[in-house]
């Protein structure tokens, strides 16, 4: 295979007809973007599930009364709940550290006694779970509860939930975009090769008359296509991670409780190891090529 | 080299394009194809080429039937083919110099000798000056030259010429015709379509006349008029 002149033909014909080139390579580059975004938002809202699910959490406040045996045993007991993932013993001492750090160590500094309650953090497999767990603890002897009420038992329910549930609603939503978008992508890149092949089809039959065989006038065009995938999904990719890495410095800086993910711009390591800029110049640079290769097609027979 | 068995080419509408054309062209042969505007010659060196397909009959090149050719050959088979088109045919975003190259680059010649017979076949042709010109920025003449300097190159067994020195000066289409007889001289065989009379009376080979898509005359050492006409009549 001749290389060298298959490129230079490729990059030629890119240079000739740089309309042409730019509008494929928008049309990649806006592609790139929405394949991107989605890429970004979903890792975003996965992690930002996972992290809330892991915050299903439910506090157990205990009197001060108890001794370490009844702790000891309240934990054992928890633990050998089926629901029940892990359970955590926060004592006096690091509740009002905890306290401080939130607060500011002036406001405490002075307390003649450390007025807050030891706790359990009892975590579970499934948020669906907590209510049923919860409940079990509500008339815990061991539970400090303010007379009459159940809030030696906290934890946030229904909220999270709804949360939990609109994620996953967004989460599909957004797949579906994906795919319709995939589709719109792959269309407008053949579209526009087919565009700027239609313009050379006198050259391709040209060729076909000098006994140039299908693969020799192929390469270029599939080369050109390549290298238009790749610009394109590369110019995509830097935006995207520029644009995600803004957005989450504003967040982290603006918004204390948030915080977003910058999707890594090489690699991962995670599920789909690839960062953004491999993964969508393989995609840019195979689309661009196949495009190429399928707009040819109607021209390579007699 | 090249067999036509009772072959005819009707174009859509109902289109004549040759009727009932048979002929054999022997290796090494010099053939001009003469005959009237519309009667069938460059429709001949088309169905040659494969790039039309008969509607009738059986054409023979180098012993393949292009009937049972399958489109995958048929690159190999116009590998053979040296042709000049009568429209040239030549790439317009290439310069001169990479439009012949490009027949070479076609069957894998090594880029030295590549670099070797480009200018070489190019001063053959006259056009050493124009190496790197566009298509678009030489004259016409100058294209037909390009054009046959690129059927030349690869030294093909087959040279098919529609009209090689149509828009060319006296002079250079006598420096054509003799390239022409040069290359039928190492055994390549040459079909020259031609309306160029005093060229085919000078030269003397063999004539097959065409009219209207009908063979009308197959003379050895032949003129460009037949024999019957009445001289200068129709000139
Ligand atoms: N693609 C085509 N579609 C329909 N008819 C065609 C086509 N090509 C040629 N013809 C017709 O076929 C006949 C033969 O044409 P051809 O081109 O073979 O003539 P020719 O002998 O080469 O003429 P000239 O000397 O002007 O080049 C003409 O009547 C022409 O109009
Ligand atoms: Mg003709």
């Amino acid at each position: 295979m001749r290389v060298g002149f298959f490129l230079s033909e490729a990059l030629g014909s890119l240079r000739r007809n740089w309309v042409m080139t730019m509008a494929a390579v928008i049309t990649v580059f806006i592609s790139t973007v929405i394949l991107g975004g989605v890429l970004v938002l979903g890792e975003n809202l996965n992690r930002g599930a996972t992290s809330l699910e892991n915050r299903v959490m439910i506090e157990v406040f205990i009197k001060d009364e108890t001794t370490p045996q009844q702790q000891q045993e309240f934990q054992q007991r928890v633990l050998a709940m089926p629901e029940v993932k892990e359970v955590k013993f926060v004592s006096k001492d690091e509740a009002l550290r905890r306290f401080q750090e939130t607060v500011g160590s002036y406001v405490t500094k002075n307390l003649p006694t450390n007025p807050l309650p030891a706790s359990f953090e009892v975590f579970v497999n499934d948020a669906d779970q907590v209510d049923t767990v919860a409940a079990r603890f509500y008339d815990d002897p061991i539970v400090d509860n303010t007379p009459g009420t159940q809030d030696g038992v906290q934890y946030a329910a229904k909220t999270v939930r709804r949360m939990l549930d609109t994620i996953d609603l967004v989460r599909w939503g957004m797949w579906a975009a994906t795919i319709v978008f995939a589709v719109a992508a792959v269309l407008l890149i053949s579209t526009t090769v087919r565009l700027s092949i239609f313009a050379r089809r006198r050259e391709v039959e040209i060729m076909r008359l000098v006994g140039a065989t299908n693969w020799f006038i192929r390469w270029p065009f599939v080369i050109e296509g390549f290298i238009t995938g790749l610009i394109g999904a590369i110019l995509g990719a830097l935006s995207v991670y520029v644009v995600n890495w803004a957005v989450a410095d504003w967040l982290r800086n603006s918004v204390d409780y948030l915080e977003a993910y910058v999707y890594p711009l090489w690699w991962q390591g995670e599920g789909w190891p690839l960062g953004l800029l491999p993964t969508l110049a393989v995609l840019g640079g195979v689309l661009g090529a196949v495009g190429g290769m399928v707009a040819l097609r109607r021209y390579l027979r007699t | 080299m090249i067999v036509f068995e009772n072959v005819s080419k009707t174009y859509d509408l109902g289109v004549v394009g040759l009727q009932d054309f048979t002929c054999h062209v022997g290796k090494g042969e010099f053939v001009f194809l003469v005959g009237p505007s519309g009667s069938g010659k460059s429709t001949l060196i088309k169905l040659i080429l494969k790039e039309l397909e008969p509607t009738e009959g059986r054409i023979l090149v180098a012993g393949r039937n292009l009937g049972t050719l399958t489109q995958r050959k048929v690159p190999l088979l116009r590998r053979n083919i040296g042709c000049v088109f009568q429209d040239f045919k030549l790439l317009p975003n290439k310069t001169v110099y990479e439009n012949v190259a490009y027949a070479l680059e076609v069957v894998g010649e090594p880029r030295r000798m590549i670099r070797r017979k480009v200018p070489e076949i190019l001063s053959l042709v006259g056009l050493s000056e124009k190496t790197n010109s566009l298509p678009h920025e030489i004259s016409g003449g100058e294209q037909q030259r390009v054009s046959v300097a690129r059927a030349f190159v690869n030294h093909p067994p087959l040279l098919l010429a529609d009209e090689p020195t149509g828009n060319i000066d006296p002079e250079t289409a006598v420096g054509i015709m003799q390239l022409l007889v040069r290359i039928n001289r190492t055994g390549t065989t040459v079909v020259v379509a031609t309306h160029d009379r005093e060229m085919v009376n000078r030269m003397r080979r063999r004539v097959l006349q065409l009219d209207a898509g009908r063979l009308v005359r197959d003379e050895r050492r032949g003129s460009y008029d037949q024999p019957t006409d009445e001289l200068g009549e129709e000139a």
